[in-house]
């Protein structure tokens, strides 16, 4: 009888164990998200197409690169951008990824900023600017990949 | 029921281990990927000076970028540890649940 109640309550501790271990599983990052991945680069994409068809369509020459012919475009990349901050600041779990793209966002408001304080830009700060942008969106690019190292662990 | 503490612990580090080494690459590349960038960068911004493309006030906002860059990049390699970190831990915690598993199949 002893011996039948020892077993049953090993046994009990140790499904109480089992299913501590289980819901004890650490999560210190969201999942890989793809459709969030996608999302960075097309926004990537559009800052790197913005500022290549600035350099070469356009020439600081004859106000060509007056603030006002950029504006619009300023704003739409603006409000992509608003968004994939938005998008990663729900996601639980994703403060450094977060705060990429506030650094994002922030370079990219101080650059328009820039440009509307001078009413022109150079091709050499248009190149700088589109590097500058370009190594930021690789940070936030690899902080999501690497999200990716999650995908077959142990469930 | 037996469970030899030992032998799980010694695997459950194994385990981590190995997690950790598998992905040391990333974490090499990553870091080397992010200094070469630096390196270009830096250049591009000093020839760009020097042609007088920009202006040293120019110059000096860009240089603070850096700042901001830097702390991207380091955001970036957290994610990468923590990732590593998540992985490693809850392989560490399967190896205990699989030690316990058997322990009761033998009751």
């Amino acid at each position: 009888m002893n011996n039948t109640l020892s077993k049953a309550i090993i046994i009990l501790v140790s499904v109480f164990l089992v299913t501590c271990t289980n819901s004890c599983r650490v999560k210190f990052v969201p999942d890989f998200d793809s459709e969030l991945y996608s999302k960075i680069e097309t926004t990537s994409k559009a800052v790197d197409r913005f500022y290549l068809l600035m350099l070469e369509t356009t020439s600081a020459k004859d106000n060509e690169r007056a603030y006002s012919n950029f504006s619009k475009q300023y704003v739409e990349i603006e409000v992509e951008l608003n968004s994939l901050l938005l998008q990663n600041k729900i996601r639980p779990l994703n403060e450094n990824s977060t705060r990429i793209c506030e650094i994002i966002l922030q370079t990219w408001n101080k650059y328009k900023e820039e440009h509307k304080e001078d009413n022109s830009i150079s091709d050499g700060l248009i190149k700088i600017n589109q590097t500058y942008m370009q190594d930021l969106f690789f940070a936030l690019q690899v902080s999501e990949k690497a999200k990716e190292i999650l995908i077959n662990q142990p469930k | 029921m037996k469970v030899n503490t030992n032998d799980v612990i010694l695997e459950m580090l194994a385990v981590i281990k190995g997690t950790v080494s598998d992905h040391w690459d990333e974490v090499k590349t990553t870091t080397n990927q992010f200094l070469q960038r630096r390196k270009v960068r830096l250049e591009l911004l000093a020839e760009m000076l020097e042609k007088g493309e920009i202006t040293p006030a120019r110059f000096k906002s860009r240089l603070e970028d850096e700042k901001l860059l830097l702390e991207a990049e380091l955001n970036a390699m957290a994610v990468i540890s923590k990732a590593i970190a998540q992985k490693a831990a809850n392989a560490a915690i399967d190896v205990f649940e699989k030690a316990i598993l058997a322990a009761i199949s033998t009751i």
